[in-house]
């Protein structure tokens, strides 16, 4: 809609766009092809690297990590509705979740990486005496959701926050104005406009979400379940798809021009 | 100028404003003002800035009530009824057109933004929505200018014509009151006589409050003319008097003749 540049400007982008993602892709490829080659030559003595097995393994993953973001960039979105359109700005459940947002967003993904194996080593560790390998998976699961949720759903409720905010007030007050409910605001003025922001935002909580389960990967060592075995498929699996992820999130916040500063 | 005989039910009262106090945190906006608007007149309303009167037509539409931290004390009774009793906020904004002094095109094309408010009334046929669009953008002399192109974006046209766009959008939900705060900003001199030929026909239909820093503005439209100063009412008379030699109040001359402050 008017929220997008011009498309000459657009072209642009989106030429720079490409040339950032072949770069990425090359440098990408190279890097997998030589931990690929490390990870055979230290485990030569087992299978565990053999390509075959990887792909069951990315798609298990894929199946745990989608619905889960999606999960918790939906509750984000939610939660950001609620914060900004129902409770005042003076509310003190409004200023204390955004403190604590803005405390979690500020937390480096690789400390979250840390943090799951910390919980799940204590978590797991109840179960020592009789751990079964169903427990100790349920146990891997619920951390895995867990970091998840803390990781995606502060970085969804802040861009969501953001791209709410960036709808002006005299075009609520004018809509307003003319007589439509609160319903008729957000729906026909404010979600259209904040929601190229917002699925920019949904982007970067993902893609900051595949990094972490890049960092998870990790997990899976210690975790004698799969051993090594794909781990360096996966690990590039979700490396890829946060540099992929965050090019589109900061390609949607690129073409978004906010309408204060649009020309006539 | 018009008479007051003009029209026979002139002096039934719309609004009635009884001690009404707005204080944005601690700084006060208006302080105790009390006045009646008639049936189908034009009301203008002159002072200089921060004299209180876009938080006037704000507290009559209860858009006030968006910005935090407002205190509003005393009554308006719109047709006799508290507007702070009215349970239906939206029903009571339709029946007052609203247009800002800056004009706030919304990001939509130019027919749906006049189409807007019959929409959210419910009104959907088509050949309805087509008749409202073009008799609204007509007495807002638009319609020659975007005829042709009523599906490119509204918030694409120049300041004057936005402006313009405003007021058909003002008038396209039929209101009983029509609020117009400093319309002519943004409006070159013959468009503005254009419009204000339009409004002079609207007040068989409407009450038309406006709000103008053109005093002059106010002298060829109005019936009566409030003068408004730090958010004390200082005089309200018909336009004759405030703009004759002799007004109540010596600070109206002065602001009248521009020789003030």
């Amino acid at each position: 809609m008017n929220a997008l540049t011009t498309r000459p400007e657009l072209r642009k982008k989106i030429v720079l766009l490409s040339i950032t993602v072949i770069i990425e892709g090359v440098a990408f490829i190279f890097f997998w092809s030589v931990l690929r080659k490390t990870a055979a030559t230290h485990m030569q003595a087992s299978s565990a690297s053999r390509t075959s097995d990887a792909l069951p393994n990315l798609l298990s993953d894929l199946n745990l990590i989608l619905p889960m973001s999606l999960l918790a960039i939906l509750l984000g979105i939610v939660c950001a509705f609620y914060l900004e359109e129902w409770l005042s700005s003076t509310s003190w459940i409004r200023r204390f979740i955004e403190s604590q947002v803005a405390f979690l967003t500020g937390i480096p993904s690789l400390l979250y990486g840390l943090l799951a194996v910390i919980i799940f080593f204590g978590y797991a560790g109840v179960f020592k005496a009789t751990r079964t390998t169903f427990q100790h998976n349920t146990a891997l699961f619920y951390t895995e959701m867990l970091i998840f949720i803390l990781m995606v759903i502060p970085v969804a409720i802040k861009a969501t926050q953001e791209a709410l905010r960036s709808v002006e007030t005299p075009i609520r007050e004018s809509t307003y104005a003319l007589g439509a409910n609160r319903w008729q605001v957000l729906t026909q003025q404010v979600i259209p406009r904040a929601f190229p922001q917002m699925l920019a935002g949904g982007c970067r909580a993902m893609s900051q979400a595949f990094a972490a389960a890049a960092l998870l990967t990790g997990i899976h060592i210690w975790s004698h379940t799969t051993g090594l075995r794909g781990l360096p498929d996966r690990f590039m699996l979700f490396l890829g798809g946060a540099l992929l992820l965050s090019n589109a999130s900061s390609f949607l916040t690129e073409i978004y021009v906010p309408a204060s500063t649009q020309q006539n | 100028m018009q008479t007051d005989s003009q029209n026979g039910s002139q002096n039934t009262p719309v609004i009635e404003i009884t001690d009404l106090k707005v204080r944005y945190g601690d700084s006060p906006a208006l302080n105790g003002i009390s006045f009646d608007v008639h049936q189908n007149e034009i009301l203008g309303i002159i002072g200089p800035a921060q004299s209180g009167k876009t938080t006037l037509l704000k507290v009559i539409n209860r858009t006030l009530e968006f910005t935090p931290d407002t205190t509003v004390e005393g009554t308006v009774k719109l047709d006799g009824v508290d507007i702070d009793t009215i349970g239906d906020v939206y029903g009571l904004r339709q029946r007052i057109g609203m247009v800002l002094p800056l004009p706030v095109g919304l990001p939509l094309s130019i027919y749906d933004n006049v189409a807007f408010a019959p929409r959210t009334m419910g009104i959907r046929a088509k050949s309805e929505l087509n008749e409202i669009v073009e008799r609204c953008l007509q007495q807002a002399a638009l319609w020659d200018e975007v005829k042709d192109r009523l599906n490119s974006l509204g918030t694409k046209l120049s300041g004057g014509q936005q402006q313009r766009l405003t007021i058909a959008r003002a008038l396209s939900h039929q209101p009983e009151i029509l609020c117009l705060d400093e319309f002519s900003i943004a409006v070159d001199p013959v468009t503005t006589m254009r419009i204000e030929e339009v409004l002079k026909t609207l007040q068989a239909e409407m009450t038309i409050l406006l709000v103008t820093n053109l005093v002059q503005q106010a002298k060829r439209l109005a019936n009566r003319t409030a003068f408004f100063l730090n958010g004390d009412l200082i005089e309200i008379d018909t336009t004759d008097v405030i703009f004759s030699e002799n007004p109540a109040n010596q600070a109206t001359y002065d602001y009248v003749n521009g020789t003030f402050g």
